[in-house]
């Protein structure tokens, strides 16, 4: 797909992770100009989190700086096939969250004032204006609701093919099939890294591995508590269009679109054990709770066949929030890891925080993602605790 | 004759009468190959193709229900069939002007992102020419029948050939405690052995633990059926390959098994100048069965002796070595255009059917599934499970049997592999005749050499992938079946890549210049065949299926 080792020894920059996290971070410092980035990832170009996850694109959230990332890349994803020449036919239809149970109604509740607070125009439904937007559901139990119409959904690879064909346009080479296997820095004060493609220098590695973030940092001599976790994800036969918004339910973590194509895509929280295993398994539970869960919602849709399923991993950070920025033990390292199941959603902003950290920019709510607040208990902050969807 | 009761249902605005025991394709293709559908993206003609229940040419609605496929479907009294995805009707849908404007077809990937005020405009209508039925009413709520859980020694899958000797070889054995599973109806009935008929196994998990069960998940007549089996012998066959020209998608190109499945099961076919695909065993029986009906038999290479002494018979025209280079035709097919190879000197012959019998093609999916090491190879050019002597796979306690493992002798191989599980004087497994080269690869190298029609090569009917988008995927340096795959949509439509896959792998390996294996292998998305949501709900009562999460 792309040169198959490296053009040079020496970069200014090393990317461990071709996703989409990975992408963008390279085609930002590509597109500064006079940055020498590579990006290297072992697999194929889309095999992880960025071709398996559903393409949900939401600026609903409980943290203010999570807000300001995902409104920058709901931007960025509307200014897309203009920027990069591919569509990934994001459509802003809304997320609608549903609350059934008085806590869920709650946390929308605050959610919905805190998102207004940062001038979106949310909104928090009844019963009935919920029902005005999904008129074909089962709405039993439903106790209300927080709906923002410019959240949407997109088709993700496009958005793949777009990034990694803008980024190499810019100089940015991407080394596929060839996995990061250490970096350690040398005594004149570069960083040697180590790869199955050989051996480079550099000044900076960032670290966009998604679920293999912790074992990437391991490789370069550090611990990093983010988590992988299995989660699984199927889509249906294609139906003519009648689902509109993106729909997450609190009570199961279920979330449901229904593509451009017309297939219904979803998945729900389901308690797999962390870590990763070889292949991403897919289980008969899966099927058995999705499918009561999505049929609680639409139980017309009985006879509709369940077209394919496919699981990925979730690299979950501890507190539900990224880390973004230079490592405090080690600035040559540079995370963007911990995006959970919203890598894909947060990506254009997250590319651009984190190539403003490796040149040195002024980057905004640096200190909410940075590391520090892992390393030193004391300092933490609120926990992001809208996780589903 | 022996006269069969009659069932009157609706179909559209028509009342048809049919034999109470053919599907719907045999009872509505009266006229040769009216529509019956309109394809995802261009609107094009869709009619009965695969004849397995797994592409996409035949779907109908069924009493308000969507996408059921019409080859699958026996009509009840009573019953309201619609066409699904055309307006103002399935014969004249106005967006296939798509298809008539748009030659080589529409980029979905690039283009229709700008200008932005006009992007909801394009959203809007896009989504409504995609999809293919409509949702069914909110009262149209169909039963959720609770699956049956069941713990059995053997499960075999398939009841054909090679399933059918295994079972019965378990019976003489004494080995009790069988499951033979089967998606059609099973004839014989062995002691110790209970059978599910009409059943399709769609998904199999490996143990979780080292002498776990496996678990099979199946979708019978009455509901899901959970099977905790200690072994698993997948014996589920072969399939009709399909074959890449222009216009191969036009109504009236149809695998041998799309063929019989528009015939009634002693009646006239509704095609009468048949061209038969094929040089083997398979195009005999296409001869066989339709005889006078057949006009011509064309193949890649040379023509088995069977068939020519078949088609002399007959007086059935041969052509052999030949290229099939395009389908003829507005609505349905008409003519072929062929090449003869090496001198390359072109030809037509008229028909009003293709009939695809030149390759089967192990339905494999259940082995990936399990994990089983499979490997690339054999004439017809697909994976085949690397097995140890007893017919086990690099999975302990996975077997497979029949075509599916690339067996030519499905009965011995069968037998065999009961004897590993029962303890017999294992007789050794028959040759597998998958070690050579295919000459598929070679086929289309020369076919794609050749200059290119205007014509659309439909490489993925099910979501109406050309060849020339394919081709703009290796242009722009994306390499694999995974990421052409990601990059065009072919293979994420209902047939789950039966129809395009091996296709695809064919002349990727002739574009990227190495083996098919290197081109990769689609990873197998369960459920082997689309399963209803009610189905799998019905499972989540059924034993350990059900872990809560909280």
């Amino acid at each position: 797909m792309s040169r198959p080792t490296f053009a040079r020894s020496t970069y200014d920059v090393v990317v461990v992770g071709a996703g989409i996290i990975g992408l963008y971070t390279a085609y930002r410092l590509a597109r500064a100009g006079g940055v020498r980035v590579v990006a290297v990832d072992r697999g194929y170009l889309s095999n992880g989190a960025s071709g398996r996850n559903g393409g949900g694109v939401r600026q609903q959230w409980m943290t203010p700086a999570t807000i300001r990332l995902a409104r920058e890349s709901v931007e960025a994803y509307r200014r897309f096939p203009k920027e990069f020449g591919y569509n990934p036919w994001f459509r802003q239809s809304g997320y609608l969250f549903l609350a059934d149970s008085a806590e869920a109604l709650a946390q929308l509740d605050e959610t919905q004032r805190r998102v207004a607070a940062e001038g979106l125009a949310a909104r928090r439904l009844s019963p009935d204006e919920v029902r005005a937007l999904l008129p074909d559901a089962n709405l039993a139990g439903v106790t209300g609701g927080s709906y923002l119409a410019t959240d949407g959904v997109l088709y993700p690879f496009p958005a793949v093919w777009g990034v990694y064909e803008a980024a190499r346009a810019r100089g940015a080479e991407i080394v596929l099939g060839h996995e990061f296997r250490g970096a350690a820095p040398t005594p004149d004060g570069a960083v040697r890294v180590v790869t199955s493609a050989g051996v480079v220098t550099t000044a900076h590695v960032v670290n966009a591995a998604g679920a293999w973030s912790a074992d990437v940092a391991r490789r370069a001599g550090l611990d990093l508590p983010n988590v992988a976790v299995r989660h699984e994800i199927c889509a249906t036969e294609p139906l003519k269009p009648f689902l509109d918004p993106m729909v997450v339910r609190a009570s199961d973590g279920l979330y449901v679109s229904q593509t451009m194509r017309g297939e219904l895509v979803g998945g729900l929280t389901m308690s797999h054990p962390p870590g990763l295993e070889p292949g991403a398994r897919t289980s008969g539970a899966f099927f058995a709770r999705y499918a009561r869960a999505l049929l609680g919602l639409f139980p017309q849709l009985g006879s509709l066949g369940i077209l394919r399923a496919w699981a990925g991993y979730y690299d979950e950070s501890p507190d539900g929030l990224p880390f973004l920025g230079p490592d405090p033990r080690a600035p040559w390292l540079v995370h963007a890891n911990g995006l959970g199941g919203h890598g894909f959603m947060l990506a254009p902003a997250v590319g651009d925080r984190v190539a403003r950290a490796v040149l040195g920019e002024p980057a905004a709510d640096s200190a909410v993602y940075s590391l520090a607040r892992w390393l030193a208990p004391e300092g933490r902050r609120p926990a992001e605790r809208l996780t589903l969807g | 004759m022996v006269r069969r009761p009659l069932v009157t249902f609706q179909f559209g605005s028509r009342t048809l009468r049919a034999p109470a025991d053919v599907p719907l394709t045999a009872a509505v293709v009266s006229r040769p190959w009216a529509p019956l559908g309109r394809s995802i993206r261009y609107h094009r003609p869709r009619a009965p193709f695969c004849g397995i229940g797994a592409c996409t040419q035949c779907l109908v609605r069924v009493n308000g229900q969507p996408n059921v496929r019409g080859c699958q479907y026996v009509p009840s009294d009573g019953d309201r069939i619609e066409t699904e995805n055309a307006w103002p009707s399935v014969r004249w849908d106005v967006a296939r002007a798509l298809d008539l404007v748009f030659p080589h077809g529409v980029d979905t990937l690039r283009g229709f992102g700008r200008p932005l005020w006009a992007r909801r405009l394009y959203q809007w209508v896009v989504r409504r020419l995609a999809g293919y039925g409509r949702p069914p009413a909110r009262a149209n709520a169909p039963a959720r029948p609770a699956a049956r859980s069941i713990a059995t020694r053997v499960a075999i899958v398939g009841a054909g050939k090679a399933g059918m000797a295994c079972a019965r070889r378990l019976a003489a054995l004494g080995v009790d405690d069988v499951s033979l599973i089967d998606s059609d109806r099973v004839v014989d009935r062995f002691p110790g052995t209970e059978v599910f008929a009409r059943t399709r196994v769609v998904f199999l998990e490996p143990p979780d633990t080292p002498g776990g069960p496996f678990v099979l998940y199946a979708d019978g007549p009455d509901g899901g059926i959970r099977l905790d089996a200690a072994r698993v012998v997948i014996a589920t066959g072969s399939y009709d390959a399909n074959l890449w020209f222009a216009d191969n998608d036009r109504p009236g190109v149809v695998t041998l098994a799309g063929a019989l499945s528009v015939t009634p099961p002693d009646g006239h076919p509704p095609f009468h100048r048949a061209l038969v695909v094929g040089d083997g065993a398979r195009a005999k029986e296409a001869i066989d069965r339709f005889g006078a009906s057949v006009a011509a038999v064309v193949a890649p290479g040379a023509i088995s002796p069977e068939v020519v002494r078949a088609a002399s018979d007959h007086g059935i025209d041969l052509y052999p070595r030949s290229l099939v280079v395009a389908a003829r035709g507005f609505r349905r097919v008409r003519a072929v255009d062929l090449v003869r190879r090496g001198d390359g000197s072109p030809f037509r012959l008229a028909g009003d059917a293709v009939i695809l019998a030149h390759r089967r093609l192990p339905n494999h999916p259940l082995l990936f599934q399990g994990g089983a090491k499979m490997r690339y190879g054999g004439p017809a050019g697909s994976y085949f499970p690397v097995l140890a002597p007893g017919g086990e796979t690099s999975v302990s306690g996975l077997y497979a049997a029949g075509s599916v493992a690339g067996f030519a002798d499905s009965e011995a191989s069968g037998t065999a592999v009961a004897e590993a599980i029962g303890g017999g004087s294992a007789p050794a497994l028959p040759p597998v005749p998958w070690d050579g080269v295919s000459g598929w690869e070679g086929y289309y190298r020369e076919l794609l050499a050749r200059p290119r029609s205007r014509a659309k090569w439909v490489a993925c009917a099910c979501e109406d992938v050309l060849l020339d988008e394919l081709e703009a995927a290796h242009a722009r340096g994306y390499r694999g079946i995974e990421v052409v795959k990601r990059y065009t949509g072919l293979g994420t439509g209902l047939c789950q890549g039966r129809y395009c896959v091996p296709e695809a792998l064919l002349v990727l390996a002739g574009w990227e210049e190495r083996r098919p294996e290197e081109v990769g292998y689609l990873t197998q998305r369960p459920p082997v065949f689309p399963t209803p949501l009610a189905t799998w709900v019905g499972f989540s009562s059924a034993g350990s299926a059900d872990r809560k999460a909280t």
